[in-house]
C-alpha cells in the first residue's frame, strides 16, 4: 500500500485531546471589535477547564500531551498574557477580574514549572514531548519578560497582595494558596534557563540572568521578595523555601567579590583579565610556532631514532629534526590506542555538576541592581530568613525538600562572601582621604550575618557534611564545603576587625570550630577520598583543605595550649582520674588534683606538636593524588588556585620532608610539562616563577635521591607502601621501639 | 530423520574466527625480563646525571628512559596511560612483595633475618 504524507506525519498527540484543548482555547477569547483582546463569554470557566485538563489528563494519566497542545496553540502569549494585560489595572478593585487573574496565574504556574524527567515515573510520552516543552518554556519566559503592554510579574504579585495583607492567623488556605502560586511563578521565571543540549532560535540575551534581574528591578519584584523575606516568621512561614529558591536561582554563579568592586576597579580588573587572556593566547601561539614546520607540509622528512639493541623507530615530519625532546613526544602522541576512561556516573550528574559551578557574567546595569538588592537584603532580611530556614531544615519540615539544604548552604557561603567583600570596599573607601565617606564599616559589627555564625549552624553544617559524605551526595558536599570554607574565611576577617567584640567572637568561634577533632578528621577524609567528582568539587575540596590547614596552623601557633576534644583522649584521662580516685581513696582530694594537673599538662605538651601530627595525617598518598588531579588542570587555573597547589606541594616536599610521596614518574612528568612545555604554564604569569623555582628545587632533590638510592628507579613507578616510605626517605629503617 | 539424510554435508560450516586476544600489561609482563628487571639494568648502565644547574635536563633524560622502556615493554599504550596501568599493578600483593625485596637488596647489609612474609 502506498503511504501518504498524512500517515507518515502522525500527530504525536492524541487527536481527541487536541480537539478538546483547542476548542477551549478558542472559546477563551480573541481580538475584539476595537482591536484589543476581548474575553469570551465564559472565559473564567474555560480557564478552569483548561486547568483541569492540565491537571487530570497530564498529571494523573502521567502524560504531557495537554502541555504540548497548549504550547503549540500559543496559549501563553496569545491569550493568558493578553488577559492579564487587559485586567491588570483593576485587579485589586474588581472581584471578578481578580478571580479571572487568579485563574490565569493558576494556569501559568504549571505551564512554566521547570521540566524534569523523573526516571521512575516518566513514560515514553515524557521523552517524546520533553524537548518541545522545554523550548516552549523558554519562549514563555521570553514572552513574560519582554511583554510590553503590562508588567506581568508585577501583576502576579498584585494578585497576591490582598491575601498577603491579611494577618497570618486570619489567612484562609485559599489565601495561602494564592501567595504560594504568585511566589512560585516568580521562582519559575528565575529558574528557567535554556537547555544545554537543544539549539534555540531565540536570542539568549533576551532570557539571560541580566535581563531577568533588570526586569525584576523594573517591576519591583525585589521589593516584594525583600518584604516577604524580612517579615518571615511573623507574617510568612511556609514561604521561606520558595524565597530560598528564588534567591538561589538569582544568585548562583555570580561572583560575589566582583559584585562589590568599585566600577573603576572592576574595569581595570576586567582589562587585566583581558590582557592576561591575550597574553595567554600569545604564549600559546608562540608555543605552537616554535615547533611548527618551516616548510610546506609535503616536504616529507623522515628520521630514525636509534634505540638500544640496534633498534630504530621512524618518525616523519621535519618539526622533529634536531629536537630530541620533540621526537620523543611525537612518538608518544602518534599512538592510536587510548586507555578507556572511566565514564560511569555521568548520566544524571551532568545537570547537577553545572548547577553552581558555572560562572555567570552580568551587564553593568544588572550588576548595579543586583548589588543594591543584595545590600538591602543583607541589611534587612538575611538574619530572619536564614534563621527561619535553619530551623525548618533542622526540624525536617515537610516543605523542605532534599535540594533545599544544598541551596541553603550555597547561599550562606555566597552571602558571607558578599558581606566580606562589601566591608572590604567600605573600609577602602573610608581609608581613602579623598572620599568623604564615613567609617561605617567599622561601626557595624558582623551582626548582619550573625545568624549563620553560631554554634547551631555549625552543628547543622557538620551533620549535613557528614550525611552527604556518607550518602555520596557529592553536590551537597560541594555546597557544604563551600559554606565551611567561607565561614573560616569570615572568622579570619573578623579576627582582624578593629572592634574588640568582633575579635572576641572570632576567637570563640575558632575555639569551637577547632575544638572538635571530628571536624579535622572529616576534612582530611574528604580530601583523601576524591575520585572523579568533577572539577567544581575538586576546586572546593582543595580550597577547603588549603584554608583549613593554614588557619589551623596559625591558630595552633597562637594557642600553644590548644585542646582538642577527641574521644580517645578523653577516655584516657577519665580512666586516669578513675584510677586516682579509686586506688587512693583516702588522699583523694590532693592526689586527683595533681593528677589532673599532670593530665592537663600532658595534653598541653602533646598539643604543642599536635599540629605537626595533624599535618602528617593530612599529607599522604591519596591527598597528594587529589592535588595532582587538581594540578592537571593547570592551564585553566587562576593565580590563586595555582598558589594553593604550590603551597601544598611545597609543604609536602620541604616542610614535612616526605617528598618521597611525590617521587612518581607521572608527577615528575606533569611538573616537567608545566614548566618546560609544550603547552606548559605561561612564562609571563605571576605563578610561573614560584612554580619554576619549586620544581627546580624539587627536581634537584629527586636527582640526588636517585643517585643515593638506585632502588628508587623502580619505586618511582608506584605509589609508595607505608612499610618502605621511611627507608626511602631517610636511607635507614625506623628504630622500632622493642617491646618486652 | 531429515537431518541425518544429508549427513550434514549440505550444511554450511560456520567458521568462527576467534579474536586475537589483546596482550595485556599485567603482573607477568611487568615482572618478565623486558619489564622491571630490564629497567633496573638500564637505569644502572645509562642513567647519568649532570647534577646542579641541569635539573630539568636530568629529569627529562630520566623521563625519556622511562618512556623508551615502556614503549619496548608495551608499545600499545601512550606513556601517560602506561604509567597509570603500572601504578595500578603496584597495588597487587605480588608486586608489593617484589618491591620490598628489591628495596631490601639495596640496603647496605643483610643482617636482618628474612621477614616472615613468605
Amino acid at each position: 500500500a502506498q503511504t501518504t504524507l498524512d500517515e507518515w506525519a502522525k500527530d504525536p498527540v492524541d487527536p481527541e485531546i487536541r480537539a478538546h484543548v483547542y476548542s477551549l482555547i478558542t472559546a477563551l477569547g480573541g481580538i475584539g471589535d476595537d482591536g484589543t483582546y476581548s474575553l469570551g463569554d465564559d472565559a473564567l470557566l474555560c480557564l478552569k477547564d483548561l486547568r483541569k485538563w492540565l491537571k487530570f489528563a497530564d498529571g494523573q494519566l502521567n502524560r504531557r500531551d495537554v502541555a504540548r497542545c497548549m504550547a503549540e496553540a500559543n496559549l501563553v502569549k496569545g491569550d493568558l498574557l493578553e488577559i492579564l494585560a487587559k485586567i491588570s489595572e483593576r485587579i485589586m478593585q474588581d472581584r471578578l477580574k481578580h478571580k479571572l487573574a487568579v485563574a490565569t496565574l493558576e494556569l501559568l504556574v504549571p505551564l512554566t514549572w521547570p521540566f524534569e524527567i523523573d526516571p521512575v515515573e516518566a513514560t515514553v510520552n515524557h521523552h517524546r514531548h520533553g524537548p518541545y516543552i522545554q523550548l516552549a518554556q523558554i519562549g514563555y519566559k521570553r514572552a513574560i519578560l519582554q511583554y510590553d503592554r503590562a508588567r506581568i510579574l508585577q501583576t502576579a504579585i498584585r494578585i497576591a497582595l490582598p491575601s498577603m495583607a491579611v494577618p497570618l492567623r486570619e489567612r484562609t488556605p485559599r489565601d495561602e494558596g494564592i501567595i504560594r502560586i504568585a511566589l512560585y511563578f516568580i521562582r519559575n521565571i528565575a529558574m528557567l534557563s535554556p537547555p544545554r543540549n537543544a539549539p534555540m532560535d531565540i536570542d539568549e540575551a533576551e532570557i539571560s540572568r541580566s535581563t531577568t534581574i533588570d526586569t525584576f528591578q523594573e517591576q519591583d519584584i525585589f521589593q516584594a521578595i525583600l518584604s516577604v523575606a524580612s517579615s518571615i516568621g511573623e507574617d510568612f512561614v511556609t514561604q521561606d523555601v520558595v524565597v530560598l529558591e528564588i534567591l538561589f536561582y538569582l544568585l548562583k554563579g555570580i561572583d560575589a567579590e566582583k559584585l562589590f568592586m568599585e566600577d573603576k576597579k572592576l574595569k581595570s580588573k576586567n582589562t587585566d583579565e583581558l590582557k592576561s587572556l591575550i597574553q595567554k593566547e600569545k604564549a600559546m601561539l608562540a608555543g605552537y610556532a616554535r615547533h611548527a614546520p618551516t616548510r610546506h607540509n609535503r616536504f616529507g622528512t623522515m628520521i630514525w631514532v636509534k634505540r638500544d639493541e640496534d633498534k630504530v623507530s621512524t618518525i616523519s615530519g621535519q618539526d622533529v629534526l634536531g629536537k630530541a625532546q620533540k621526537s620523543m613526544q611525537k612518538m608518544d602522541t602518534s599512538k592510536k590506542w587510548n586507555k578507556p576512561k572511566y565514564t560511569g556516573r555521568r548520566k544524571d550528574g551532568e545537570q547537577e555538576r553545572e548547577e553552581f559551578d558555572l560562572p555567570v557574567t552580568l551587564t553593568p546595569s544588572a550588576r548595579k541592581r543586583i548589588k543594591a538588592f543584595v545590600e538591602e537584603f543583607l541589611d534587612s532580611s538575611f538574619n530572619p530568613l536564614f534563621l527561619h530556614l535553619r530551623k525548618a531544615i533542622e526540624r525536617e519540615t515537610e516543605r523542605v525538600e532534599t535540594r533545599h539544604p544544598r541551596q541553603y548552604f550555597y547561599l550562606v557561603s555566597w552571602f558571607l562572601r558578599a558581606e566580606c567583600a562589601r566591608r572590604r570596599t567600605m573600609k577602602e573607601k573610608a581609608a581613602d582621604p579623598k572620599s568623604n565617606e564615613a567609617l561605617t564599616a567599622e561601626d557595624e559589627s558582623y551582626g548582619l550575618v550573625a545568624e549563620v555564625m553560631n554554634q547551631e549552624t555549625f552543628i547543622l553544617l557538620n551533620r549535613f557534611m557528614q550525611k552527604s559524605q556518607d550518602e555520596k551526595a557529592w553536590q551537597d558536599l560541594n555546597a557544604g564545603m563551600k559554606c565551611f570554607t567561607q565561614i573560616l574565611l569570615t572568622v579570619q576577617e573578623m579576627s582582624e576587625s578593629a572592634l574588640e567584640d568582633d575579635q572576641e567572637i572570632a576567637e570563640n568561634t575558632q575555639n569551637r570550630i577547632f575544638y572538635e577533632e571530628a571536624t579535622h578528621d572529616r576534612v582530611v577524609h574528604i580530601l583523601r577520598s576524591y575520585k572523579d567528582q568533577g572539577f567544581g568539587y575538586l576546586d572546593a575540596v582543595t580550597e577547603l583543605s588549603h584554608v583549613f590547614l593554614r588557619m589551623l596552623e596559625r591558630y595552633s601557633k597562637q594557642n600553644v595550649d590548644m585542646q582538642v576534644r577527641s574521644k580517645r583522649r578523653a577516655r584516657k584521662i577519665r580512666k586516669k582520674q578513675a584510677e586516682a580516685q579509686g586506688l587512693e581513696g583516702e588522699e583523694e582530694g590532693h592526689v586527683s588534683e595533681t593528677e589532673d594537673i599532670v593530665a592537663a599538662q600532658r595534653t598541653v605538651s602533646e598539643r604543642k606538636f599536635d599540629f605537626t601530627r595533624f599535618a602528617a595525617k593530612f599529607i599522604n598518598q591519596s591527598s597528594v593524588n587529589t592535588f595532582v588531579a587538581f594540578t592537571r588542570y593547570y592551564s585553566e587555573l587562576d593565580a590563586e588556585q595555582l598558589k594553593r597547589a604550590h603551597r601544598f606541594f611545597y609543604r609536602v616536599a620541604f616542610k614535612l620532608d616526605i617528598a618521597v610521596l611525590l617521587y612518581r614518574v607521572d608527577i615528575l612528568q606533569l611538573f616537567n610539562k608545566m614548566i618546560k612545555g609544550p603547552e606548559g604554564l605561561d612564562q609571563e604569569s605571576p605563578a610561573f616563577k614560584e612554580w619554576e623555582e619549586f620544581v627546580r628545587h624539587f627536581f634537584r632533590t629527586v636527582v640526588k635521591r636517585v643517585q643515593d638510592r638506585p632502588e628508587l628507579v623502580v619505586e618511582m613507578l608506584f605509589s609508595k607502601i607505608p612499610a618502605t616510605i621511611f627507608y626511602l626517605e631517610h636511607g635507614y629503617d625506623r628504630e622500632l621501639p622493642t617491646r618486652t | 530423520a531429515a537431518e541425518d539424510a544429508g549427513l550434514g554435508i549440505d550444511e554450511e560450516i560456520k567458521v568462527v574466527r576467534k579474536r586475537q586476544p589483546i596482550p595485556k600489561l599485567d603482573e607477568n609482563r611487568l615482572l618478565s625480563d623486558p619489564g622491571i628487571p630490564k629497567l633496573r639494568k638500564i637505569s644502572k648502565e645509562r642513567l647519568r646525571f649532570k647534577g646542579k644547574g641541569h635539573e630539568y635536563g636530568d629529569i627529562a633524560r630520566m623521563l625519556n628512559m622511562y618512556q623508551l622502556w615502556l614503549d619496548d615493554l608495551y608499545p600499545r599504550a601512550k606513556f601517560a596511560d602506561g604509567l597509570v596501568m603500572i601504578e595500578k599493578l603496584g597495588h597487587t600483593k605480588r608486586i608489593q612483595l617484589m618491591r620490598k625485596e628489591w628495596i631490601d637488596e639495596g640496603k647496605p647489609r643483610h643482617t636482618t633475618e628474612p621477614d616472615d612474609e613468605d
